[in-house]
């Protein structure tokens, strides 16, 4: 126990100082920022209040590395739009897409933490991955980085065909690779009606929504309430789980009875709005913590997370100082 | 062979019909060819000469006329019509379309209800067009234009457009590594190892098949007419005079679009709705939670995107989604009272019970309010500057859900609209049935 009062605890301003001081690197600010980092804007928390201190810009990535380190912030970060004057956040060029996943905020959390833990961190990595699979399969996106936030995790996505977006675009985008709707059940041909459920439908937006409900369900722990699902429905649906880690849907939906599947299902798509924060992708003038700077509230690095399958948090992104800390 | 122009006018054959138009005037005039071919389009019904167009001018007339009556006059009789869905109008059909698109653009301008009202016009009448069609003619148009408009492999993101305006939804469509599968050997290729045992042939035409792509087809064009529209209106802001023709054509769209208010009263059981003073009882559940006050984040949008176009529009103008007319504020609300004494205090209220209280810290906020109810960026609301900027319609709940998600606690209502207005229409009216029921 003692070990772990180290870990997430904030970061005191000497603590800060010495992390960038002798831990941080200008170096590790990713590419992607470095590269662009006369068109986007900047933004600051010094005091832990909020990021009050915006439209700051710098010149060249060296104004940048003097600012931190002489201020050593309580936090850094920078916009996901690209600007011709970001001074005045004026002449939008394009942003980046944005999927903001925080651990504390995933609607099935197996953990039921206050905060966040290894637990709950570890599945905002697995629904990272699986959102990755969409872009990258459906909408056939390839220039992606992962960013671990210090809570969870960022992807921000860097195809052309994509920066240029409007935010109601990228909300159905949003709403498509989380399986935010049931899909409908019933399709027509000439003047004949079909039924054919979701998981019948190995492509396209059903097989998104079976895959998100199928780590729902197996997600599904006897502490978690959900609207609309009550307590014997909660307890058939964990019971069920083997059936459903070999896809027999099926055989799952006649356990369940058909209505209470599709009750469960219709909750589970509205639960699903939750495993991204949508306001982030859709906000073209965000800002985000800026890779390689420290979050002060956890005293975690902000980090770009070069292999997601193998990154480890608690490994990769704890600053020294934490170790030194004593343990109270 | 049926013309591409007949279903898409911005072919280049229809391109070409409008090049060979010459004089503009010749609009009015008396035309032969065209009566000719109406009174012998098949089961047109010409007993009545008042449903035989003339001329240009009255065809691009009915040809919108038709949409409204379709969509509002429950005993619609498409017999009138019929010569809308010969092909051998085409040539006449065309000119229509422009002048019809030209006159709002020129007098309405982009993004105002007539604008939308032609491009769902144009869209409806495709629909009806290729459905009278016989299966090969239509197949065939359908992938000739199709293929004209979407060369190659095509990426999703080509439909940006149509993805943000609602018009397509991103689950009815198939993707594949970045590319929409409209083709069945595309979709086969794709998805072979997928199917395994299952019928490719049975899947393709259901999920895909061709009313994906005449849904595709259609929306598109729709699309191209809304684009037009604003092209048309930038160069137009350039000259100095519009044609006359095409402000009269202006006028007579106003009172086609207008009659269906006048003439049959709405749908069924859906009554007119007035302009009358609030009744907060009736507000729906996310209006009632921005009345309290925001306590966290979102207090802005909260306040100025979402609760002052309901507000403005639930007091003035509460029918806008049923209407087919722009209107500005002062044409209900001449000398800004209910403005002044109604909306604008519940709104102050709002904004005073945020969380810090929203004008405390930001006190231009107040310029914004006023900007969406059109008039302008400006601290004081004042005629003079009404139209500066438009009169924002009210979020539908889909984008409440989506940008304010915390304000969408849904009830039973809510299960039965898509915004937050229908909601309050819906409650007026059952809170009215059961007063009156109450003192029969
Ligand atoms: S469903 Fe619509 S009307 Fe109901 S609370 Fe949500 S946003 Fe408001
Ligand atoms: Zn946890």
């Amino acid at each position: 126990m003692e070990e772990k009062e180290r870990f997430l605890q904030p970061a005191s301003p000497e603590e800060r100082r010495r992390y960038y001081r002798e831990e941080w690197n200008v170096k590790d600010i990713p590419d992607f920022i470095s590269n662009s980092i006369i068109q986007r804007e900047f933004g600051f928390d010094h005091m832990g209040r909020g990021p009050n201190d915006r439209y700051r810009v710098f010149r060249s990535m060296d104004l940048l590395r003097k600012f931190l380190r002489y201020r050593a912030p309580f936090a850094a970060y920078s916009s996901v739009a690209f600007y011709k004057k970001p001074r005045r956040r004026d002449g939008w060029i394009k942003s980046e897409l944005v999927f903001d996943v925080d651990a504390k905020d995933i609607p099935i959390r197996e953990c039921g933490c206050a905060g966040v833990c290894e637990i709950c961190l570890n599945q905002a990595r697995e629904i990272v991955c699986s959102l990755m699979d969409t872009l990258k399969g459906d909408m056939g996106l390839k220039d992606m980085h992962v960013i671990y936030s210090g809570r969870g995790y960022h992807l921000r996505v860097f195809d052309e065909e994509v920066m240029e977006l409007d935010s109601d675009v990228r909300g159905q985008i949003v709403q498509y690779i989380i399986g935010a709707e049931v899909p409908k059940n019933e399709y027509a041909q000439d003047g004949m009606t079909y039924k054919l459920e979701h998981f019948t439908i190995p492509f396209g937006y059903p097989k998104v929504f079976t895959q998100r409900t199928k780590y729902a369900i197996l997600h599904l722990k006897d502490h978690i309430q959900i609207d609309d699902i009550n307590k014997k429905l909660l307890k058939d649906a964990i019971k069920n789980q083997d059936i459903l880690r070999e896809d027999k849907w099926g055989i799952f939906k006649g356990k369940i009875g058909p209505q209470r599947y599709q009750r469960l299902i219709k909750s589970i798509a509205s639960l699903n709005m939750g495993l991204v924060d949508a306001k982030v992708s859709i906000d073209l003038k965000r800002i985000l913590r800026l890779p390689s700077s420290l979050h002060s509230m956890v005293s975690m690095k902000c980090m770009e997370v070069k292999d997601i399958g193998k990154f480890d948090p608690f490994q990769d992104a704890v600053p020294k100082f934490v170790f030194e800390r004593k343990s109270k | 062979m049926v013309s591409v122009a007949f279903i898409n006018p911005f072919s280049e054959e229809g391109r070409q019909i409008v090049r060979e138009l010459g004089d503009l005037n010749s609009v009015y005039e008396e035309n032969g060819d065209l009566i000719d071919l109406v009174i012998h389009s098949r089961s047109q019904d010409i007993s009545d000469d008042e449903s035989i167009p003339h001329n240009l001018i009255d065809l691009a007339i009915k040809r919108l006329e038709w949409y409204i009556k379709k969509k509002n006059n429950p005993d619609f009789d498409y017999k009138k019509y019929s010569y809308l869905y010969n092909p051998k109008i085409t040539r006449f059909d065309v000119i229509a379309f422009y002048l019809l698109s030209q006159a709002i653009s020129v007098k309405f301008g982009p993004n105002s209800r007539e604008s939308r009202a032609m491009a769902e016009s144009q869209g409806k009448l495709m629909e009806s067009r290729l459905g009278e069609l016989s299966l090969r003619d239509r197949k065939h148009l359908l992938s000739t234009i199709l293929g004209s408009l979407l060369i190659g492999d095509v990426k999703w993101t080509t439909l940006g457009d149509l993805l943000s305006s609602r018009k397509i939804r991103l689950p009815d469509l198939v993707m594949s590594h970045g590319n929409l599968i409209l083709d069945e050997e595309e979709f086969a290729e794709s998805f072979q190892d997928k199917l395994e045992n299952r019928d490719s042939h049975k899947m393709y035409e259901l999920l895909i098949g061709d009313h994906i792509k005449e849904l595709i087809l259609n929306k598109m064009i729709m699309q191209k007419t809304e684009n037009y529209i604003t092209d048309v209106y930038k160069k137009s802001q350039r000259k100095v005079e519009p044609n006359p023709i095409l402000l009269d054509l202006a006028d007579r769209i106003s009172e086609v679009l207008n009659e269906p208010i006048i003439s049959y009263g709405y749908r069924g059981t859906e009554k007119k709705m007035e302009a009358s003073p609030f009744d907060t009882e009736a507000f729906p559940p996310c209006v009632k939670m921005v009345l309290d006050g925001i306590k966290s984040g979102g207090r802005n949008d909260a306040i100025i995107l979402f609760l002052t176009p309901f507000l403005s529009y639930a007091r003035l103008y509460p029918d806008v989604f049923r209407r087919n007319i722009t209107l500005k504020v002062s044409d209900v609300d001449p000398q800004l009272e209910a403005v002044e004494k109604e909306i604008l205090p519940l709104i102050y209220e709002a904004a005073e019970r945020c969380t810090p209280p929203l004008f405390e810290d930001q006190p231009q906020e107040k310029v914004n309010i006023n900007a969406k109810m059109g008039f302008g960026m400006h601290s004081e609301i004042e005629l003079k500057h009404e139209g500066e900027t438009t009169w924002y319609t009210p979020m539908g709940c889909e984008k409440v859900k989506l940008h304010l998600p915390s304000l969408c606690k849904p009830d039973e209502i809510c299960k039965k609209i898509g915004n937050p207005l229908s909601y309050y229409i819906r409650r007026l009216n059952d809170i009215k049935y059961s007063k009156n029921s109450k003192t029969d």
